[in-house]
């Protein structure tokens, strides 16, 4: 072995006596360790929020929409689809009839509501946006026999023919299948009263509702047929959107350029095209925006535990001048010296990047896992054990630590045996299980401080082995996938469950960062060694 | 007799802001080959300082000190780390072991620092780390601690420290051991036993030694004293 490998290891493993790892090391490489588990977490949170969001809008969403400048109608769409279909890139294209209405109830003189309409084919929009499997009931907008029955029941009115409405919409306007709808399509001027304005009104029968968990749509569209809305809007032949999907989503905004040119339209006429992520780029932005600063906070976290690691190697230093004034006497170069506190601090931060690596994909997989998880009494029941158990070897009688063990064992006894009887809000039982890990946590460290040296080099590993399983077991039985739902949060989010995305990418580059920085905290601790004086090192009291 | 040493007009100063503190004002003195040599003086005299730069872990304000006609004091840092690693032992006060390494491990050390840079022996062949353990168990054989090889200085008395001290420097087979107070801090019986290693070894091995001492009983046992008055070597 290297020289200062073999000086350095043995700096890292003991003080004094051959012994497992030295206390100080464990802390170095757990701030290491808390430091990239929680970046990778944190990540992993927004980036599976960020993802199920996209997912939930795109599974509904047009990638591209094609329209004029002035959302103008225009003819001979059925050319411009088929042109579009063929760009290598596009699945499908659907046309559309978009406009707005204002919404009358049954027998209501009242404006209920404005409403987005769209007109659709089903069987193309289908292909587009998935229309049908988010229909709650039918979309036969013809030939429904819910219209047939509301012919014969209103013979007084004329049905023009069924629409579907966005569910929320339709619980906001109070109406049910079957229940027809007064749609006020636009004004006409009065020809015997000039300046006066007719409403063009027109009755719909709701055969379904649409139901796609997206506010934006399902609180304000309704949809009706591509070719009654012509009729409605006099266009026939006409229509003023193309929805397109695309094989991938985030080609999107390059894509414009091709479908414009592959319809054709003269330029005055001005078609331009939007994509989703213009539709929704405020909430993208946000995103993005939240993303960046996450990840600066997190450069802080790791920055934070390299300082730890440059502090601990600093102590070390200041402790071994004396051996570094003998190695330097013995003939070791300053190379060597610097050598021995770079390496020690190396692996400190890389032990800690990995172990850190470890837990924080360990709690995304809990965090996304879903699993019955044994009852946290059996949980309970290990920590006490194991912990009774160090006590009892490191120590046979009283002291501090027995006295920190039972305060702790009294925080977490009443978190964990009186919590589930009491009426609380989850927020409340959440905050109490974290206060409990900590005091767990703060009670793990206290023991490992007072009774590690106490303890022989085979009880060593074996606790740091059990210690590592009991805490890996404990999270399995409190950490669960963070419902959503029972937060009050998934109508905001549109997802049940918080969504967790590793990004294995990220992973790498954090791994990276966090040892290229560690490494860097070592220089100067290391350096300060290398430039010791041997008399004045050998001297120093 | 063969000169090993020779100190040629040396001075050392130290500063104190503007004050200059003279304590060396022209050492001259030959250390021979294979001999024991005592330098006496008072406490505060520049004993210490004086061997320190012997030992290259100081440089003179002037002068020259020659090993065998090579002036090291003309050495650059480079060099003199390898010139301490190859030609000179330390025994001090405070034995200064490492108290994370085993009695062997602290023998051994020297040897695996010299292995580092790939030195050949005079057979050509690499020294290996087995090469630095087995010199190291037998030296510490040489001065009886051959049941305290795996033991921790924590777990060692004050003679036995010392006495690894002593085997540690001699793993590369210096030209001086330079030993400052070695029974300072060890009481009359222990330091006997000390004494008797380190005399041993010089007739056994022709090692030469340069004590710096006051203690009156090691000097008996040197081949040669001379004492250090106010910064120069008194006449013998």
């Amino acid at each position: 072995m290297k020289f200062e490998w073999f000086v350095a290891l043995r700096y890292l493993l003991s003080r004094r006596k051959q012994s497992f790892i030295s206390i100080i090391s464990i802390i170095s490489i757990a701030g290491v360790g808390l430091g990239v588990a929680t970046v990778i977490l944190v990540i992993a949170v927004l980036d599976g929020v960020e993802h199920g969001i996209k997912e939930r809008f795109l599974a509904n969403e047009a990638h591209v929409i094609l329209r004029l400048i002035d959302n103008g109608f225009y003819s001979n769409y059925e050319n411009k689809i088929e042109a579009i279909e063929k760009v290598e890139g596009v699945v499908a294209a659907s046309p559309i009839v978009y406009s707005q209405l204002a919404v009358f109830r049954e027998g209501s003189k009242q404006i209920e509501d404005v409403i987005l309409i769209k007109g659709i084919v089903p069987e193309v929009e289908d292909k587009v946006t998935s229309f049908t499997k988010f229909v709650n009931g039918s979309y036969d907008f013809q030939n429904d026999d819910l219209i047939k029955e509301a012919r014969f029941l209103n013979d007084d009115i004329t049905i023009t023919g069924g629409i579907v409405l966005g569910s929320r919409l339709a619980q906001r306007l109070i109406v049910n299948e079957g229940d027809v709808l007064r749609l006020v399509v636009n004004m006409t001027e009065d020809r015997f009263n000039p300046g006066a304005f007719i409403p063009l009104i027109r009755n719909f029968v709701v055969i379904g509702f649409y139901e796609s968990e997206l506010t934006v749509y399902d609180n304000q569209t309704a949809f009706i047929d591509l070719e009654t809305a012509q009729k409605l809007y006099q266009v026939d032949g006409q229509i003023n959107f193309i929805l397109i999907r695309l094989e991938d989503a985030e080609l999107a905004p390059e894509m414009g350029e091709q479908i414009i040119a592959a319809t054709e339209f003269a330029i005055l006429e001005a078609p331009t095209t939007t994509t989703w992520l213009e539709t929704h780029a405020a909430l993208f932005q946000a995103l993005k925006l939240e993303k960046i600063a996450t990840v600066i906070i997190e450069a802080l976290i790791i920055l934070v535990a390299a300082f730890n690691i440059a502090s601990t190697l600093i102590m070390t230093v200041m402790e071994k001048t004396r051996d570094v004034g003998m190695l330097r006497t013995l003939g070791a170069s300053r190379r060597q010296v610097m050598g021995i506190f770079m390496i020690k601090g190396s692996i400190i931060g890389m032990l800690g990047t990995l172990a850190g690596t470890a837990l924080g994909l360990y709690i995304c997989w809990l965090l996304s896992t879903n699993v019955m998880r044994p009852s946290p009494w059996i949980a309970n029941a290990c920590i006490g054990i194991l912990s009774c158990s160090v006590i009892g070897i490191a120590y046979r009688r009283i002291d501090t630590v027995s006295v920190v063990f039972i305060i702790f064992a009294i925080i977490f006894s009443i978190n964990m045996f009186i919590t589930p009887f009491l009426v609380l809000s989850s927020t409340m039982r959440t905050v109490l299980i974290i206060l409990g890990v900590i005091a767990l946590l703060i009670f793990w460290i206290v023991v490992l401080i007072k009774s590690w040296q106490k303890l022989s080099s085979i009880w060593k590993p074996t606790f740091l082995a059990l210690g590592l399983l009991a805490i890996g077991f404990i999270f399995f039985c409190y950490i669960k996938p963070i419902s959503l739902e029972e937060l009050g949060l998934s109508a905001i989010y549109q997802m049940n469950q918080l969504p967790i995305k590793v990004n294995w990418f990220f992973v790498c580059f954090i791994n990276m960062l966090s040892f290229a920085i560690c490494w860097l905290a070592t220089i100067y601790p290391a350096w300060q060694a290398s430039n010791l004086k041997p008399i004045e090192a050998l001297q120093y009291e | 007799m063969e000169t090993l040493i020779r100190i040629d007009n040396l001075h050392k100063s130290f500063y104190d802001g503007d004050t200059e503190l003279k304590v060396l004002k022209g050492v001259n003195l030959d250390v021979h080959q294979a001999e024991v040599l005592a330098i006496m003086g008072a406490s505060g005299v520049g004993k210490s300082t004086l061997l320190h730069i012997i030992g290259t872990l100081d440089r003179p304000t002037e002068g020259n000190i020659f090993y065998e006609d090579e002036d090291v004091t003309t050495f650059s840092e480079r060099e003199l780390t390898r010139f301490r690693n190859d030609a000179i032992g330390f025994v001090f006060q405070f034995h200064q072991l490492l108290p994370e390494f085993t009695a062997l491990e602290n023998v051994a050390m020297s040897g695996l620092i010299r292995n580092t840079r790939k030195v050949a022996d005079e057979n050509g062949n690499r020294y290996s780390s087995s090469k630095a353990y087995e010199k190291a168990e037998i030296l510490l054989e040489s001065v009886g601690l051959s049941e305290r090889l795996g033991h921790f200085p924590s777990q060692l008395s004050g003679g036995e420290r010392q006495r690894v001290a002593i085997a540690r420097a001699l793993i590369n087979q210096p030209k001086v051991v330079l030993a400052d107070e070695p029974t300072g801090n060890i009481d009359d019986k222990t330091s006997g036993a000390v004494l008797d290693v380190l005399q041993d070894i010089n007739e056994r091995l022709k090692q030469t030694f340069i004590i710096v001492t006051h203690d009156s009983r090691l000097s008996e046992r040197a081949n040669r004293t001379v004492h250090l008055v106010d910064g120069k070597i008194a006449d013998e």
